[in-house]
């Protein structure tokens, strides 16, 4: 098992990305590390797709530079590259078998009959196509045929591997298994991985670092984990976790923040570091709605209850703003009537009014 | 509202009169053209009909010339054909590929398609006249003068062969590139991440995934090029001698030269029999080669 190195592999040195007059990337800064699974992530439409596919060398790059094991491949033909791509529409070849799918590469590089065959053996037997490797594309599902695509791109054991989200068409059971087992596989083979997905669970639960991305710039890279604690504005908090971060618009003095008339106590430290406002915003995720180690009561008008199971869900007011608070299923509340959740304050966050950067 | 079917026996009532209208226009002159064929019938100077059997039949079977016309037929459609083919594909790939200009080229490319073929004939005679036109001027750049394009048999033949080309590689080019159009780009985006080089992508994405698209249409090129008749007639009217004669302008020359109605019908049915055993002779070979590949 290799764990990701701190040796660059990938780099984009000031990409852009025009078609035409319209800008879709503008200059874009990222360094990737060997053996690292990287996850680009945001909303559609962001520039996931080009930035990847200016990575694999079928979109040129406007501006910029884009260097792979220290090599400058900006201008190099996408098969210099040595990299494997999933497609988002699988791009299987129609006339083949499944196998012969998976193992048309290597045959064209000239790869030995019978390495071929172990190797597609091999990839079948992990994505379970085995029962069918004689088929065309055509008759299989289109989870399969997602799965043959992964195949393809397996077999090559090439440099680095480009995803374009490869899960979004299989059931959500399949999906779960499938995530493991690629981030597993990707481990053992040490490969870097550059994997695209508008999934935020996808990209949480795979992603060595993950990049968010907004209108083609980058937001924030960083470990999931700390992308959760510390997102470094409103629209990374808002795009990460589910159910999305509640915020409101504060005032804060007296060392508390004032939401709708209720006082909510701070932290000195945290007083002093976002001062004394008239208007901050105050992102609090639902999760943390239930007590925990600073807890301050808050009351709200319950609309409607969502029970999950584990937890229930409250969907209410605090004034004019929607809530969402996360509680126990036996939590006291009732439609219509006003109820008392407890915050955990040391799980606020606080960003700043106009520029939504994080204080 | 309850929906009951339809009693089956009415739908067929209000279908008949079509079936039969069809019927009637298709299968009629056919029908007729059959009972003809085993008849002597002459308009000029007008004879009665009078039933013969299959001596129209066993007569055209045993004349030279008609096997000389299956012949140079045979020769032209499957020379030009072919080479329409590989020009026409060699043509869409480069146009599919967005050479600069490459949307004048497709419109200056497509418009020997719409002449008229007598016309087209008609411009070739000028070009191809031995002593007048810039192709004798060309060759005889490089000391070749006076060729006899129209004169001897096998120039004439090649000179028919191509003015074929020149008229209907467009066909292929036209079918070929909304062929090549209609593919799915991320396929051949995969191959070239994979490094498999331009020859590879096309010998083994472009050219099986295009197979059924070309069968047919080689298969039309090839049923519309039998028909071939007004640029023999035009070019060398199927001289010197019935050396360039083709089956339809042979048929033409017996019913209108010497307005023997029966003799043309049963050359129009050999002509039939002709080209369905062709077509399926071909078609046959092209299944086999699209079951290998699909
Ligand atoms: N060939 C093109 N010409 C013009 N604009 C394009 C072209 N390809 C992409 N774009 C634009 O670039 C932007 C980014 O597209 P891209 O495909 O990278 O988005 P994405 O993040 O992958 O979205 P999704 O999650 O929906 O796949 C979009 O606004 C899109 O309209
Ligand atoms: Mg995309």
């Amino acid at each position: 098992m290799l764990d990701s190195t701190d040796t660059p592999h990938i780099v984009f040195d000031r990409i852009t990305k025009s078609f035409g007059a319209t800008e879709v990337v503008p200059p874009l800064d990222l360094t990737i590390n060997k053996g690292e699974f990287i996850v680009l992530v945001g909303p559609s439409g962001c520039g996931k797709t080009t930035t990847l596919r200016m990575l694999a060398g079928l979109e040129s790059v406007t501006t910029g530079a884009v260097h792979i094991a220290g090599r400058d491949l900006t201008h190099a033909r996408p098969g210099e590259r040595d990299c494997a791509m999933v497609f988002q529409n699988y791009a299987l070849y129609p006339h083949m078998s499944v196998r012969e799918n998976i193992g048309y590469a290597m045959k064209v590089h000239g790869t030995p009959k019978e390495e071929i065959d172990a190797r597609v053996g091999e990839a079948a037997a992990l994505l379970g196509l085995e029962p069918y490797l004689d088929r065309k594309p055509r008759n299989l599902s289109g989870g399969q045929r997602q799965r043959v695509a992964i195949g393809r791109a397996l077999v090559r054991h090439p440099q680095v591997f480009l995803f374009d989200e490869p899960l979004s068409n299989l059931d959500a059971k399949l999906r779960v298994e499938m995530r493991t087992e690629i981030k597993l596989l990707q481990k053992r083979l040490g490969t870097t991985a550059v994997y695209v997905t508008h999934d935020q669970v996808e990209a949480m639960t795979m992603a060595d670092r993950v990049v968010v991305m907004r209108a083609g710039v980058i937001e924030q890279v960083d470990a999931p984990i700390r992308l959760y604690e510390e997102p470094a504005n409103r629209f990374v908090a808002n795009f990460i976790g589910s159910p999305a971060m509640n915020f409101f618009e504060v005032a804060t003095r007296d060392g508390a923040a004032w939401l709708d008339g209720q006082r909510l106590p701070l932290s000195p430290e945290t007083f002093a570091r976002i001062g004394a406002r008239d208007r901050v915003t105050l992102g609090i995720r639902p999760e943390h709605m239930d007590g925990g180690d600073a807890p301050a009561p808050l009351t709200l008008r319950c609309d409607t209850l969502e029970p999950l199971g584990a937890h229930t869900l409250v969907l209410g007011h605090v004034g004019e703003e929607k809530v969402v608070a996360q509680v126990e299923p036996r939590f006291p509340a009732e439609p219509g009537q006003e109820c008392t959740v407890q915050i955990d304050m040391s799980k606020a966050h606080f960003f700043d009014i106009d520029s939504e950067a994080r204080l | 509202m309850s929906h009951s079917p339809q009693p089956d026996r009415v739908k067929y009532a209000f279908i008949l009169p079509a079936f039969l209208l069809v019927l009637t226009i298709t299968l009629f002159p056919l029908i007729y053209a059959l009972v003809v064929s085993f008849q002597t019938i002459r308009i000029v100077p007008p004879i009665p009909p009078r039933f013969v059997g299959f001596d129209n039949y066993t007569e055209i079977l045993g004349s030279a010339r008609f096997w000389g016309s299956i012949q140079v037929t045979a020769v032209i459609v499957f020379i030009s054909v072919a080479l329409q083919y590989v020009l026409g594909f060699a043509l869409a790939l480069t146009l599919h590929h967005n050479v600069p200009g490459a949307s004048l080229y497709r419109v200056s490319f497509l418009l020997p398609m719409f002449l008229a073929p007598v016309s087209v004939a008609l411009i070739a005679r000028m070009l191809f006249h031995p002593v007048l036109g810039p192709v004798n001027e060309f060759f005889t750049l490089f000391g070749l003068e006076n060729l006899p394009f129209l004169t001897s048999p096998s120039f004439a033949i090649a000179t028919l062969i191509t003015v074929e080309v020149w008229q209907w590689t467009p066909f292929v080019v036209l079918l070929m590139l909304a062929g090549l159009q209609g593919l799915p780009s991320e396929v051949f985006e995969a191959a070239r991440v994979d490094n498999i080089s331009t020859w590879r992508r096309f010998r083994d994405l472009t050219f099986p995934m295009l197979l059924p698209l070309s069968v047919a249409v080689v298969f039309i090129r090839l049923i519309e090029g039998f028909k071939i008749i007004d640029t023999v007639f035009v070019l060398t009217g199927g001289g010197p001698g019935t050396s360039t004669e083709t089956l339809t302008l042979f048929a033409y020359n017996e019913g209108f030269k010497k307005f023997n109605i029966g003799m043309t019908s049963a050359l129009s049915f050999l002509f039939l029999i002709v080209v369905i055993l062709f077509g399926t002779l071909y078609l046959a070979a092209a299944q086999r080669m699209i079951r290998r590949y699909q």
